[in-house]
């Protein structure tokens, strides 16, 4: 740590480190320095002059937003020049600024109305004509109002710098300067909407958003994003139970400013019109609408006449239970439990989309030295990316798939030199900020892993031109591993590319890197790792302890107050399969549509099936019973991203007729008349904390809007190395989001949606 | 799309010159412009896909440079300055006698293609005024009659261009301009016949780099671009060792309007130029140099491009030169119409291909410059007087001058005097003898009224200081600039209201838009001064307008604001009379007749 460097700011005295800049330390000590173009981790711009402060020695006034602190610096931010400087300014900005406050989307939240509040120049002196452009819509969600904007170019360089999308920038000069978007009269570009939220003015304005309200009007909830497995925290803003917004207001949480556009609009699935308000029941062949009671009480008597004739000569299994990627812990641990404990069988799964059982199955197994300090597993945090000095990925499309991630490794190699290893079959966009590339065909991502072992004679499958005309050689794979070898504490992260005791081999090749590897495992869904981790899974239970040790399963028995099997059940696949065969009595899917792209008519009849979830989709219309369920956004609970970071669930808002996941499980279990809880989601994850591994965590960062991480460690038994069932991606691009994301209006309207393709191959 | 041959050699060429491919991009829209007429989007998106940049990213480019432009213009595309040295030599009256003439507006073209019309900044002829450019065709001292036979010519496709010439006067000192008169002064063998590269090959071979250095700071040549800077310490600035290479950059973006002398130097002499940066080469290490050329100045380019071929055929420029294994590259590169990139780092921007936006400093180019790497950077004039100051000495060339302002300069007299021109005098020759005898006295015998030092930037003097010696040090003490030593002298006549709204109208359209106060700041005056001297004029104007330029001075991005106000704000001070005499009610009381000014 580097000495650090005494300044005095308003007869203040400041110790700051060196290489500070001067607004920052300023800022950190409480002293405001106002700033439209200064935005932390952004280029320096210096262009809207707030920042001027008087610095001693100095002739003229200094912005401090690209001065650095030096020893002895004296400062004043708050003398008449000062003042009177911000108070030009805003002058100068408001010369040409419409002043319809009245009817602008950031009034009440603008930096320009607050700050002409704080510093003065409310009366304007310019008597000229305005300059005025029309209003032009360059997405549908993106608007753009040019004599608004101010020219901070924030959103320029988040585009740019943060999102490398590089779809905005400057047209003309002077007084005409204008920012521009990349296609003439409209964006193509990821419509993630951070220059929207950055946009410190009205000039940027959300489609989504715009007219319906005033930020005053709303409450603001801050929840996790429902889609992908990086679980942003977004604070969803709701007016008359209505949700009109989404964005992380005060940048906290895992994701600070960060969020997709799936984060950002596509809450809208909620009010779609296809929404399930009513449970639904199948008579003469057709689905009904039906009571709560009336459904509840047909399930219970049919699972109750299965349970009664459940007997080892049956050649039919009684139940199978499909969970979901989206449901909350809470839900996810109920789920298995009423499988396991109630419905007696092991046969539960999920579409499972990383292996995160051959994870922790591979570092339980490794070695334990340099192991986090704290002998635990070596798993990254979401922002451990952030801060690495280089990062090994192997498959997956983070641009796409784990939008938070990828902006978390941008930013690691932006602003702290990262160097990007990347093993990948496709030109996936973030080879633009790679250090070393190799490509391979698809499915050998292994063949370079064991390559990095130190299997030469992998090294023949590995060379060769590829698809996209680059030519590997053995030159190109040893400077690839040659590098890598150099590096020190490298996060690797790795797609559903790497399964089984390929993620043995990743581990084994991460054991020969200097300093601590860690990994992260790429799932497709927001609670992907949650729904491995509460033991949706055929042969494991809760924390990856597996089904057939005895150990394991007392664990649980006892807790529960129930037996549990010892036999690992079915995976997904072959659930479906006996479904489909008839050899299944009951099949019960929760939050799942695993019939997707199947002919819904091919299951019925075949297996008393009952669905619960958000939508009639494939599943449902081949239900016998159908419950409506609530969504992540109308329901309380926890999530754990794919990172394993666990986080706190808020309920926005309600749909009438619906039920969460967690009380439609609680009353077909008193309908069974099966004493069944815990009943509140409080309660369940207390159970959860006690009973499954890694899970015993502080809630305190989690019950104020941050998020701990959870660690399946438990030394004493080991799961298996090999999956029990298919594990694959289902490849959601920025714009789809599974079954979920064909009922968002946003992803449906924005035309990338249909030109957003498969990298090409490398 | 295809491309002509030609235009392909120009390409690979440009392509050879530069270290990283986006430099190329603006001479490449240019000479494809000169080539088509305009930048249509098919050039647009070929020009990216060569360059490997987005569509936008170079439409973004060629938005800010006023000569590049996506639609057609006329076969002759005719600008007329009305900039303040030729306004004050009747240069707005030509520009209405032209669209009269030609039947067209400002940025019209006429019917039949064959010309175009528009009103232009400062082209660097503020000697010869009123002046025009007929595509990169110079034509001086334009009346309007001159302009009718000009038309005629241009369409029966007789008609040769205007070179300036150098007047003389007894009271010049020649050290820059002494091969000027000689025949074929542009030739290398004139320059070799005359001491040419003899500095040189002493800098090479009997000197140290440290030596030169010293050699250039005891000469106490100050930067001839505006700044006035000690040349030996910027080029003492520069780290001996560096990881990445090392240029020299000349900045021949001469657009402070009135001046017009770096035209000349290069005209006449462009050995000495290439001489000068060289040494400047040799003294710090650097391997590279570029000279950058207003884009308006393209017979110079060429003259310069020549110039530059002898050189390395005569083994001046390239591999081992003297045999002393000293590299040294030097090519040309143009601009495209932008005062801003006058401005150092917004020029080294500008030849990395991008807008000319300044940037933020410190750093300074000394220390990271062009493609990161430690730059020199001067004015032409400045790397013309190196040659002279190695070969016969530093301290010979400080006593040319007063003291701390050392040697000649070129001063360009300009507006309301009998014998405008280019003139090389000692620093710290005096203003008044300045008018009155090299200039020949004012215009028409008329009273002297105001004079502009040193470029429209700078504030105005009055009579009272008049007898101030013209070197940097003596203009500052009288609170004006020396700047880039062109003297713009306004007579009796001369609206003072007017002369303030021509220099902010110039700021206004020369400012990058970067930064508020300037973007604003110089908008709101054109628009406040426009009304005003049209009769709209109230009396809280005259305060507001004083208020505007102080709110931009000292406070903004780069200097071009403080560029704007200092004028302003020396004119309200100097001239509030005038201001008065305008809130009548009635149209400006120094003109019959004021023309229509657009915004």
């Amino acid at each position: 740590m580097p000495e650090p460097v005494k300044i005095t700011v308003d007869d203040r005295d400041l110790e700051v480190v060196p290489g500070t800049l001067l607004i920052e330390a300023c800022r950190a000590a409480g002293i405001e320095v106002p700033a439209f173009c200064y935005y932390p981790g952004l280029s320096l711009q210096a262009a809207c002059r707030m920042c001027l402060v008087e610095i001693e020695k100095a002739p003229k006034l200094q912005t401090a937003c690209t001065v650095q602190v030096s020893p002895g610096m004296v400062v004043r931010t708050h003398t008449p020049q000062v003042a009177e400087a911000r108070r030009s300014m805003l002058e100068f900005l408001l010369a040409n600024h419409p002043l319809d406050c009245p009817v602008c989307d950031k009034g009440g939240e603008c930096e320009l109305q607050d700050m002409v509040f704080r510093y003065g120049a409310a009366e304007s002196r310019f008597v000229e004509e305005k300059r005025h452009v029309e209003e032009q819509q360059w997405s549908p969600v993106v608007y753009f109002d040019a004599p608004r904007c101010i020219l901070c170019y924030r959103c320029v360089r988040v585009c740019d710098e943060g999102m490398g999308v590089s779809a905005l920038s400057v047209v003309n000069r002077g007084a005409r300067s204008e920012i521009a978007p990349n296609h003439g009269d409209h964006l193509e570009c990821e419509e993630c909407g951070m220059c929207i939220d950055i946009c410190p003015v009205g000039a940027l304005t959300s489609g989504a958003y715009r007219y319906q309200t005033r930020p005053w009007e709303m409450q603001y909830v801050s929840t996790v994003c429902a889609h992908c497995g990086d679980g942003c925290k977004t604070t969803l803003s709701v007016r008359n139970n209505k949700i009109v917004r989404g964005n992380n207001r005060d940048h906290s949480g895992i994701n600070g400013e960060f969020l997709c556009i799936k984060g950002r609009y596509a809450y809208d699935f909620i009010e779609h019109s296809e929404r399930l308000r009513h449970p639904l029941l199948r008579k003469n062949g057709r689905l009904v609408e039906a009571t709560w009671d009336e459904a509840i009480r047909t399930v219970a008597s049919r699972w109750q006449q299965v349970l009664e004739n459940r007997s080892a000569s049956n050649p039919r299994q009684p139940f199978g239970v499909i969970g979901s990627n989206h449901t909350s812990n809470e839900e996810n641990y109920l789920l298995q439990k009423f499988a396991r404990a109630v419905l007696g069988t092991n046969h539960v799964d999920h579409h499972r989309t990383a292996d995160f059982p051959a994870l922790v199955a591979s570092l339980r197994a490794a070695p334990r030295t340099a192991v986090n300090g704290k002998g635990t597993l070596p798993l990254a945090r979401s922002q451990d990316l952030q801060h690495a000095s280089a990062i090994l990925l192997i498959g997956d499309n983070p641009t796409d798939q784990h939008p938070l991630l990828a902006w978390n490794i941008r930013q690691a190699c932006r602003l702290n030199g990262a160097r990007l290893y990347v093993i990948h079959s496709r030109q996936i966009p973030l080879l633009r900020q790679s250090f070393r590339f190799l490509p391979v065909a698809e499915g050998r991502e292994a063949d370079a892993v064991r390559y990095l072992c130190g299997e030469p004679q992998t090294e023949e499958r590995l060379l060769g031109t590829t698809p996209g005309g680059r030519e590997v050689t053995p030159e190109v794979l040893r400077d690839f591993r040659d590098c890598l070898s150099a590096e020190k504490d490298v996060i690797v992260v790795f797609g559903a590319e790497m399964t089984g005791a390929a993620v043995g081999l990743l581990v084994q090749a991460g054991s020969r890197l200097q300093g601590q590897t860690r990994y992260i495992a790429l799932a497709d869904y927001s609670n992907s790792r949650g729904a491995s981790d509460m033991g949706l899974l055929p042969h494991l239970l809760p924390g990856y302890l597996p089904v057939e040790d005895a150990g394991a399963r007392a664990r649980f028995e006892q807790r529960w107050n129930s037996t549990i099997s010892p036999t690992p059940g079915w995976p997904l696949e072959q659930m479906l399969a006996a479904a489909r065969e008839g050899r299944l009595e009951s099949l019960y899917v929760v939050g799942a549509n695993p019939l997707q792209g199947q002919e819904p008519a091919e299951f019925s009849g075949k297996t008393f099936l009952v669905v619960q979830d958000l939508f009639l989709h494939e599943t449902a219309q081949a239900a016998d019973v159908v419950l409506p369920a609530a969504s992540a956004y109308e329901k309380t609970g926890t999530v754990t991203n794919t990172c394993g970071e666990l986080q706190k669930l808020r309920k926005a808002g309600d749909v009438i007729g619906t039920r969460t996941d967690l009380e439609i499980l609680l009353c077909l279990a008193r309908a069974l008349g099966v004493p069944f809880g815990p009943a509140r989601p409080e309660e369940v994850l207390e159970e959860v904390r006690q009973i499954v591994p890694g899970y015993g965590v502080s809630l305190i960062q989690v019950l104020s809007g941050g998020a701990e991480a959870v660690i399946p460690d438990e030394a004493a038994a080991f799961p298996p190395l090999e999956a029990n069932g298919r594990i694959y991606s289902a490849q959601d691009n920025l714009f789809t989001s599974g079954t979920l994301g064909r009922y968002s209006r946003v992803l449906g309207l924005v035309p990338e949606r249909k030109t957003r393709l498969l990298p090409p191959p490398a | 799309m295809p491309f002509s041959a030609q235009l392909e050699e120009k390409f690979a060429k440009l392509l050879s010159r530069y270290p990283v491919r986006r430099s190329a991009l603006i001479p490449m829209l240019l000479y494809a412009q000169d080539e088509h007429g305009h930048l249509s989007p098919e050039i647009v998106a070929e020009i990216a896909r060569r360059l490997e940049l987005s569509v936008l990213d170079v439409e973004s480019t060629i938005s800010y440079y006023s000569m590049l432009r996506q639609k057609p213009a006329g076969k002759h595309h005719l600008q007329i300055c009305t900039n303040i040295s030729c306004l004050l030599r009747g240069g707005q009256e030509l520009f209405e006698h032209a669209k009269k003439k030609l039947g067209i507006g400002a940025g019209e073209t006429m019917p039949d293609g064959l010309f175009s019309l528009e009103e232009t900044e400062c082209i660097g002829a503020c000697a010869w005024a009123p002046a025009l450019l007929a595509n990169y065709d110079f034509y001086h001292d334009v009346t309007p009659e001159r302009f009718d036979r000009l038309v005629a010519e241009l369409r029966n496709g007789r008609c040769v261009p205007d070179r300036p010439p150098m007047p003389g006067s007894e009271h010049e000192v020649r050290v820059l301009s002494k091969r000027f008169n000689l025949p074929d002064s542009a030739s290398i063998d004139t320059y070799l016949a005359h001491d040419g590269y003899r500095a040189l090959g002493k800098a090479l071979k009997e000197m140290t780099p440290d030596a030169i250095i010293e050699e250039v700071k005891s000469s106490n040549l100050r930067g001839r671009g505006g700044a006035g800077f000690p040349a030996g310490m910027k080029w003492g600035f520069v780290p001996k060792q560096s990881l990445k290479p090392k240029y020299i950059v000349c900045n021949a973006d001469e657009s402070e309007p009135g001046t017009c002398k770096d035209r000349l130097l290069m005209q006449n002499d462009p050995h000495q130029l290439i001489e000068g940066i060289v040494i400047a080469g040799v003294a710090v290490g650097a391997h590279q140099g570029y000279i950058y050329v207003r884009g308006e100045y393209r017979y110079l380019q060429e003259i310069l491009e020549r110039a530059i071929e002898e050189a390395y055929a005569r083994g001046y420029l390239g591999k081992n030169i003297l045999g002393t294994g000293f590299d040294f590259d030097l090519a040309p590169h143009t601009g495209a119409g932008a005062y801003e990139c006058g401005e150092e780092s917004a020029l080294l921007e500008s030849l990395e291909g991008k807008r000319g936006i300044p940037r933020i400093r410190p750093p300074f180019p000394a220390v990271v410059g062009l493609y990161g790497g430690p730059t020199v950077l001067n004015n032409v004039e400045t790397f013309c007087s190196v040659p002279s100051i190695i070969l016969q000495g530093g301290e010979w060339y400080a006593r040319l001058g007063t003291p701390r302002n050392g040697g000649t300069r070129l001063f360009v007299l300009s507006g309301h005097v009998n014998r405008p021109g280019v003139y090389e005098l000692p620093m710290g020759f005096p203003l008044r003898k300045m008018i009155e005898e090299v200039g020949g006295g004012i215009l028409g015998g008329k009273k002297f009224k105001a004079v502009i030092p040193g470029g429209s930037s700078t504030p105005v003097l009055t009579s009272e200081a008049l007898d101030t010696p013209m070197d940097f040090d003596s203009v500052a003490k009288a609170g004006s600039m020396l700047g880039s030593g062109a003297v713009i002298v306004m007579h009796e006549e001369t609206c003072m209201v007017r002369a303030a709204l021509r220099i902010i109208r110039f700021y206004a359209h020369e400012s990058c838009g970067w930064c508020i106060p300037c973007r604003e700041g110089t908008s709101w005056l054109n628009k406040t001064l426009t009304r005003f001297h049209s009769g709209g004029g109230r009396q809280e104007d005259i305060r507001l307008i004083h208020d505007l330029a102080k709110n931009m001075f000292g406070r903004t991005f780069c200097p071009l604001g403080d560029a704007a106000a200092m004028p302003i704000m020396s004119i309200v001070e100097k001239f509030r009379d005038e201001f008065e005499m305008h809130l009548s009610g009635k149209p400006c009381p120094f003109e019959a007749q004021p023309a229509e000014l657009s915004v």
